[in-house]
Formats: C-alpha cells, sequence, structure tokens
C-alpha cells in the first residue's frame, strides 16, 4: 500500500524549474546580446523557453488541483498564503518606482527650473484620456466581484458574461494606454519626468496585461467546466491579482497624473 | 481520490440544478448534438490524470507531452549552449 495518510500534496519531480531557470539566464544574456551586440537569437529563445515553461508548468497545477484532486482545503491555504505573498512583493517593486517618483517631485532640483513639471515638459492632461482609465479599471473591478458572485451562486451564464466583459475592459485599458503613449511631447529619456512616468506606467501596464491573461485563463478554464461553487482558487487568485493592478493605477493616477502635473 | 469526489461532483450537479430550467432545457438538447465541446468533459480529464501508471503529471496526458517537452528540453539545453558560447566570445576584446 503505497497512498498517503496526509492531507499535503507531494508534487512529482518537474523539469520546469530547471527550464524556467535557464531561460531566465537565456533572456537576461540575450538582452546584452541585444543591447551591445545587436543579436536578437538568444532573447528570442529565451522568450521562447520562456513562454513554454509558464505554460507547461501551469497546465500542470491545473491537472494536479482539477485532475488529481490534490488541492485540499490545506493545499490550498499554502496557495492563498503564497499568492498574497507574491502580490505583497509587487507592491513593494512599485513603491520603488513610487519613492523615486516623490524624492524627484517633491524638491526638483534647479536644473529642472526647481519646479514640477519640469520647465519644457507639457503633461497629459489628467482629466482627459486618464480619467477613461480610471473608470475602465473600477468598471472592471465592479464587473469581476460580479463575475464571482455568480460562481458562488452557481449562475454559469452570468460569471461567464462577467468575466468577459473584465477582460474587455482590460483589453480597453491597454489600447487606451497604448494611444496615450504615442502621443506624449515626451519620451522616456526626457530627463527625470520621463524615466519615472515611463518606468512607473509600463511597468504598470504590464501588470495588467499579465492580468488580462490570467484572467482569460480563468475564462477559458471557466468554459471547461473547471470551476465549482465552493473551489475555484484559480480565479480568486486572479481577481486578487486584479484588484492590485487597480489600486496601482489609482496611485499612479493621483500622484503622477494629477498632483504631478 | 475521495477529496475531489466528494466535494468537485457535487458542486458541479449544484451548479446545473441552480440554473434556470430554460437552459437545463437547452443543456439537455444539446447533448445530443455536435456541439460536445460545450459539455462538462472534467470526469473524463479526471480518469486520465488518475490512471494507475506511475506517469509524471507532466507526461500523463499523452503524446502531446512528450513532444513539447522534448521541444522545450532541446531549446534550453541548446539554447543554454549557445549562450555560454556568446558570453565566452563577449569576454574578449576583438579588433575592429
Amino acid at each position: 500500500m503505497t497512498h498517503q495518510t496526509h492531507a499535503y500534496h507531494m508534487v512529482n519531480p518537474s523539469p520546469w524549474p530547471l527550464t524556467g531557470a535557464f531561460s531566465a539566464l537565456l533572456l537576461t544574456s540575450g538582452l546584452v546580446m541585444w543591447f551591445h551586440y545587436n543579436s536578437f537569437t538568444i532573447l528570442y529563445i529565451g522568450l521562447l523557453t520562456n513562454m513554454l515553461t509558464m505554460y507547461q508548468w501551469w497546465r500542470d497545477i491545473v491537472r494536479e488541483g482539477t485532475y488529481q484532486g490534490h488541492h485540499t482545503p490545506i493545499v490550498q491555504k499554502g496557495l492563498r498564503y503564497g499568492m498574497i505573498l507574491f502580490i505583497v512583493s509587487e507592491i513593494f517593486f512599485f513603491a520603488g518606482f513610487f519613492w523615486a517618483f516623490y524624492h524627484s517631485s517633491l524638491v526638483p532640483t534647479h536644473d529642472l527650473g526647481g519646479c514640477w513639471p519640469p520647465t519644457g515638459i507639457t503633461p497629459l492632461n489628467p482629466l482627459e484620456v486618464p480619467l477613461l482609465n480610471t473608470s475602465v479599471l473600477l468598471a472592471s473591478g465592479v464587473s469581476i466581484t460580479w463575475a464571482h458572485h455568480s460562481l458562488m451562486e452557481g449562475k454559469r451564464n452570468s460569471m461567464n458574461q462577467a468575466l468577459l466583459i473584465t477582460i474587455i475592459l482590460g483589453v480597453y485599458f491597454t489600447a487606451l494606454q497604448t494611444s496615450e503613449y504615442l502621443e506624449t511631447s515626451f519620451s522616456i529619456s526626457d530627463g527625470i519626468y520621463g524615466s519615472t512616468f515611463f518606468m512607473a506606467t509600463g511597468f504598470h501596464g504590464l501588470h495588467v496585461i499579465i492580468g488580462t491573461s490570467f484572467l482569460t485563463v480563468c475564462l477559458l478554464r471557466q468554459f471547461k467546466f473547471h470551476f465549482t461553487s465552493k473551489h475555484h482558487f484559480g480565479f480568486e487568485a486572479a481577481a486578487w491579482y486584479w484588484h492590485f493592478v487597480d489600486v496601482v493605477w489609482l496611485f499612479l493616477y493621483v500622484s503622477i497624473y494629477w498632483w504631478g502635473s | 481520490g475521495n477529496f475531489l469526489s466528494d466535494t468537485w461532483r457535487a458542486s458541479s450537479q449544484e451548479e446545473t440544478e441552480s440554473d434556470s430550467k430554460v437552459s437545463q432545457a437547452l443543456v439537455r438538447s444539446f447533448s445530443t448534438s455536435a456541439r460536445s465541446h460545450l459539455e462538462n468533459r472534467v470526469a473524463e480529464k479526471q480518469k486520465l490524470f488518475q490512471a494507475d501508471n506511475d506517469l509524471p503529471v507532466h507526461l500523463k496526458g499523452g503524446g502531446t507531452d512528450n513532444a513539447l517537452y522534448r521541444l522545450t528540453m532541446t531549446l534550453t539545453l541548446g539554447g543554454t549552449a549557445y549562450c555560454l558560447y556568446c558570453l565566452g566570445w563577449a569576454s574578449f576584446p576583438h579588433k575592429k
């Protein structure tokens, strides 16, 4: 008799941590080869192996949870702690960019003209597309909550619609922000204003894309009946991440777009 | 195992029971049509991934798993070898 007598999950040996680690080497070395020697090969291989690793790693987690039943309550508790700690680490990541912004904008140096925005910089009007972007993300927070409640109440059609609306709003935000990026009169190399603006909003935009992708995976899993009204941690993790992305935007909007103009 | 059958099957039945009568009728009418990809096929997957064949989860889905694994590992190891060669090349001066 070889079956376990505890409720924890002893995972099968997996090659994905190794391929993931090497893909990180390829991504970083690939950037070096691109920046310094105008060569794209290693970067492309790095991106490909990274995507392949993520796809297969997360595919295996779905198999372990939904198909093999390994996600017992105690295992799920661990997954919850894990997601929370990951989001906390991302909060600290953004804290750095906000620190840089406030450091430079609260005490603007003489070479900027002693003012913020610096002399010569025309910031975006916070009441135009940035305000629309704020409403889009706030609305997506409402729709994802609707999706969650529909899921918990067993209302399949409502859940599908609400999650789809959330994803569409995420894509809409990304499209609007892309057009804004093309419209700015300043670039990332326009002094400390450009640097802080594009680093903070740029990484936020990347997180919107990641969050939208996570939500899309949830939609596909929902179509395949993976979630039940009582057990749907993948969706909850995506929802937590999405709310985090929304809150970061609110800080960005108030600090950089509104106060910073 | 037991945890899965206790919670998942019970909850999934609870889900369909709380649908309206209209959508229940729709589900029944589709079950013999060509739209089989809209049906709940999780039980089939559960059977596949719980088969007693000692395969690790990353290969347990069948032939495609193997192909994808081999592709990933080849690209990773090959890419790493090329990467180390490039880093070795970049470490030395080259006359322009």
